[in-house]
C-alpha cells in the first residue's frame, strides 16, 4: 500500500462532529509535526475545510502508508476525540482510489455546491502546509501536482464551474450584466436593508458599481447599512426621485404589499428619459408590481425568476459531470502509471550501472591495445558505446513503462532480474 | 513566389472562412478547449490568403482593389473578415462569427457573380471613382455591422425577457454595448451613402465631359436604387435620433438596422442581376485607363 486516505465529508460526518474534527491552520501544522514524529519516513497532507477533513498518507517499500486504524487514532488524538466516535464515520481508501478521490475533490466534484472553485485553493494550501511541515515527499508531491492539473483541465474543458448557482451572483452576472456593459457609471438603489441586498451589492461592487444609494422605511437602519457598505442613505420619502435616477434597483423590504405599485412607477417613468432599468426584486412578497416588468426598457426579475435560472445552471453543471469524471479517470490512470513506474527505478538503475561498468571495462581494454588513438577518437568511440547501450536498453524500458499503466510490472521486473542476474 | 501568389484562389480563403464558421457553429453543440485557437487560425489563414489575392490582383492588373465590382465585393468581405478576427480575439466568448461570417461568404459569392472587367477611365477621373467606391464601402460595412449588432440586441433582449440564464456557447454582449453600435452606425451609413451618391454624380459628369464612358441617365436603375437607399438611410438616422430618449430606443434602432441590411441586400442583388449603364465603357474609351468604383 503506497497511498492511504482517511477522512469524512459533509455527506458522512454529522455537522456537530465535523465542527470538533475540523483543524485550524495552526492545529493542522501541529498535527503534521506530530505525524512526522510518529510515522517517520512517511508522507502526509491534511486537508481541512468546513465540509471535509481528510488525511492523505503515503509511503514506499519499507515504510508503507500507515494502516487505517492508526490514522484514525492519530486524527482523534490530534483533536482530543475518542477514536471509537470517529471510526464509524470516517472512510478509508487505498492507492488508486485515493488519487481518484483527491482529483475529484480538487476539481470540485465532491463539493456541496458542485464545481465550486474555492476547494482548489484549499487543496493548494493543504499541500503547501505539508511542504512547510516537511511531511510532503515525492509521492504526495506527484499526487497533488496531478490533482491541480486535473482541476485545471476540468475547469478548462468543461463548463462545470462557469455557471453561477447563487441568486445574487446569477442576478448580477447573468441578468444585470446582460443589460449593462459597465456599472461604474450606474446608480444602484437598494430598497430595504435585507441581508440579500448586502450580498447582491458585494457582486455589484466587484463588477464596478460605485454610486450606491440605500432607502429604508427605518432611516437609522439605512444609515447603518450605508455606513457599512460605503453607500449613501436617502429618505424613504424620496423613493420616487431615487427611482427616477437609478439604473439598477435591488429591493429586499419585508413589506406585505407592493412598495412600488404600477401607478407610482408610471409617475417616475417620464423622468427617466428612456434609460433602461434593471430591477432585482428579491423580496417575498414582491416589492415591485409585476406589471412593471412589462414596461418598455424595464427588466424586472423576482426571486422565483432568479431561482429558476440557478436551478437551470445546477442542472447544466450536472450535465458536465460525465466529462469531468472522464478527465479524473484519465488523470488517475496516468498518475498510477507513473507511480507503478517508480517501482521499476531500482532495477533500471542496476541494469544501467551494470552495462555501463561492462562497457567501460571493454573500452579500457580496447584503448590499451590501440595506444595510438587520439583523445578525440577515443571520445567518439566512447560516445558510440554509450549510444549502443542506450539503444539496447530502450525496448525493455518502453515495455516496463507500458506495463506500468496496468499495474506494478512485477513479472517483467522478475524476468529482468533473472536474465541479467540483478540482486534486490 | 509569383507562381505561389497566382495559385491563391477565391476557394482558398472562402474555405478557410467556411471552416471558421463551422467552428463557430459548433459552439452551440459541444464544448472544446481548442476551438478558439482553431477559429482564429482558420480566420487568420483566410485573411492572409484574401489579402495576398487582392494584392496580387492589384499588382498584375496595375489597378487598385476598387477597380471592378468583383474587387469591390472582395474588399468589403476583407474588411468584415478583418473585423471578425479582431472581435473574436478581443471577445473570444462572443459568437460574432455566426453573424458576420455568413455575410463575408455571401459577399464573396456575390463577387463570383459580379463583373471582373475594370471600369475604363482616364487618370483625371480616377480620384472621383476612388471616392465614389470608398464611400459605398463605408456605408455598406456600417450597415452590416449595425444590423449584426441589432440582431444580437434582439436575441439578448429576448433571452432577458424570457428570464433565462445565458447558454455557455451563445453568450451575447450587453444590450448597452450593442445599442451603442446600432445607434451610431445609421449616421455613418447615411452620410457615407449620401457622399457616395454625390461623388457618383460628379464622376458621371466628368466621364460625360470627357466622353470616356456611357453616360448613366438619371432614370438608370442604379441611380434610382441609390437615391432610394440614401433616402432610407437618412430616414433611419433621423428616426434613431428621434427615439434616442425613449425606453424602446434599443428595439426600434435594432429593427431599423435590420431593415437597412435588407435594403443593402436588395441593392446588391439588383446590382448583380439588373441591367444598367453604370460602369459601362464607351466605344471610344481610352484603353487601359481604369478607375475605382462601386458596383
Amino acid at each position: 500500500m503506497m497511498l492511504a486516505l482517511v477522512g469524512g465529508t459533509h455527506r458522512t460526518v454529522p455537522l456537530a462532529l465535523r465542527e470538533r474534527l475540523a483543524f485550524t491552520a495552526e492545529q493542522a501544522a501541529d498535527a503534521l509535526a506530530r505525524f512526522r514524529n510518529r510515522f517517520p519516513g512517511r508522507e502526509g497532507v491534511l486537508l481541512s475545510t468546513c465540509n471535509r477533513v481528510e488525511f492523505y498518507a503515503a509511503g514506499e517499500a519499507g515504510s508503507a502508508a500507515p494502516p487505517r486504524d492508526e490514522l484514525v487514532s492519530f486524527l482523534a488524538e490530534c483533536r482530543g476525540l475518542d477514536a471509537s466516535m470517529l471510526a464509524p464515520v470516517l472512510s478509508c481508501e487505498h492507492d488508486e482510489a485515493v488519487a481518484r478521490h483527491l482529483f475529484g475533490v480538487a476539481a470540485g466534484l465532491d463539493s456541496m455546491v458542485l464545481g465550486e472553485p474555492q476547494i482548489l485553493a484549499q487543496v493548494k494550501q493543504a499541500w503547501a502546509l505539508a511542504q512547510d511541515s516537511h511531511t510532503s515527499g515525492p509521492l504526495t508531491a506527484g499526487m497533488f501536482q496531478a490533482a491541480l492539473r486535473t482541476a485545471k483541465r476540468v475547469a478548462a474543458e468543461t463548463a462545470l464551474g462557469r455557471e453561477r448557482v447563487s441568486i445574487p451572483s446569477v442576478a448580477v452576472a447573468d441578468f444585470a450584466s446582460g443589460v449593462f456593459e459597465r456599472f461604474d457609471d450606474k446608480r444602484v438603489l437598494l430598497v430595504g436593508a435585507g441581508k440579500m441586498a448586502a450580498e447582491t451589492l458585494r457582486y455589484l461592487r466587484a463588477a464596478g458599481a460605485r454610486d450606491v444609494v440605500i432607502v429604508n422605511r427605518t432611516a437609522a437602519r439605512a444609515s447603518d447599512l450605508a455606513g457599512r457598505l460605503a453607500a449613501r442613505a436617502a429618505d424613504f420619502a424620496d423613493l420616487e426621485r431615487e427611482l427616477a435616477a437609478a439604473d439598477l434597483v435591488v429591493s429586499t423590504t419585508g413589506a406585505s404589499d407592493h412598495v412600488v405599485p404600477l401607478d407610482l412607477f408610471a409617475r417616475v417613468e417620464p423622468h427617466r428619459e428612456g434609460r433602461p432599468l434593471v430591477v432585482l426584486d428579491l423580496a417575498v412578497p414582491r416589492d415591485f408590481d409585476p406589471r412593471i416588468g412589462g414596461r418598455s426598457g424595464v427588466w424586472l426579475y423576482c426571486v422565483d425568476d432568479l431561482a429558476a435560472a440557478c436551478e437551470a445552471n445546477r442542472r447544466s453543471r450536472q450535465r458536465e459531470m460525465p466529462q469531468a469524471l472522464a478527465i479524473v479517470e484519465e488523470e488517475t490512470r496516468r498518475f498510477m502509471g507513473d507511480m507503478h513506474h517508480r517501482t521499476t527505478a531500482p532495477v533500471i538503475e542496476q541494469l544501467r550501472a551494470g552495462w555501463s561498468e561492462t562497457g567501460s571495462a571493454e573500452l579500457d581494454r580496447l584503448f590499451r591495445r590501440l595506444p595510438h588513438l587520439a583523445s578525440s577518437d577515443r571520445e567518439e568511440i566512447r560516445q558510440a558505446f554509450d549510444r549502443y547501450a542506450a539503444k539496447l536498453l530502450h525496448p525493455p524500458l518502453v515495455s516496463l513503462r507500458s506495463e506500468s499503466h496496468a499495474g506494478p510490472p512485477h513479472g517483467l521486473l522478475d524476468a529482468l532480474k533473472r536474465l541479467f542476474n540483478l540482486k534486490d | 513566389m509569383a507562381s505561389f501568389l497566382s495559385g491563391i484562389s477565391i476557394v482558398c480563403f472562402a474555405a478557410s472562412y467556411a471552416v471558421a464558421l463551422a467552428c463557430e457553429a459548433s459552439r452551440l453543440v459541444f464544448r472544446s478547449g481548442v476551438r478558439g485557437a482553431a477559429m482564429v487560425t482558420f480566420a487568420a489563414a483566410g485573411l492572409v490568403a484574401h489579402t495576398l489575392f487582392l494584392g496580387w490582383r492589384a499588382v498584375v492588373s496595375g489597378t487598385a482593389p476598387l477597380s471592378s465590382p468583383f474587387d469591390w465585393y472582395l474588399l468589403a468581405a476583407w474588411l468584415l473578415a478583418a473585423g471578425y478576427l479582431w472581435l473574436t480575439v478581443a471577445n473570444p466568448r462572443t459568437p460574432v462569427g455566426l453573424f458576420l461570417l455568413p455575410i463575408v461568404l455571401a459577399l464573396i459569392g456575390a463577387a463570383t457573380l459580379a463583373g471582373r472587367e475594370p471600369f475604363l477611365h482616364d487618370a483625371a477621373s480616377r480620384f472621383w471613382g476612388r471616392i465614389h467606391g470608398g464611400f459605398h464601402l463605408v456605408w455598406s460595412v456600417s450597415v452590416v455591422l449595425g444590423a449584426i449588432a441589432g440582431l444580437m440586441w434582439l436575441i439578448q433582449a429576448g433571452r432577458l425577457a424570457r428570464k433565462r440564464a445565458p447558454s455557455q456557447g451563445f453568450r451575447m454582449p450587453s444590450l448597452e454595448r450593442l445599442a451603442n453600435v446600432t445607434a451610431r452606425t445609421p449616421a455613418i451609413a447615411a452620410w457615407a451613402a449620401a457622399a457616395g451618391f454625390v461623388s457618383g454624380i460628379v464622376l458621371n459628369a466628368v466621364n460625360r465631359r470627357r466622353g470616356l464612358m456611357e453616360t448613366v441617365p438619371w432614370t438608370d436603375p442604379v441611380v434610382l436604387r441609390m437615391a432610394a437607399v440614401v433616402a432610407w438611410l437618412v430616414v433611419a438616422d433621423w428616426i434613431t435620433t428621434a427615439v434616442r430618449r425613449r425606453p424602446d430606443a434599443g428595439r426600434t434602432t435594432a429593427w431599423l438596422a435590420l431593415v437597412s441590411l435588407a435594403v443593402l441586400a436588395g441593392s446588391i442583388a439588383w446590382g448583380v442581376l439588373g441591367a444598367t449603364q453604370h460602369g459601362k465603357p464607351h466605344g471610344a474609351a481610352a484603353p487601359g485607363a481604369i478607375v475605382e468604383a462601386a458596383p
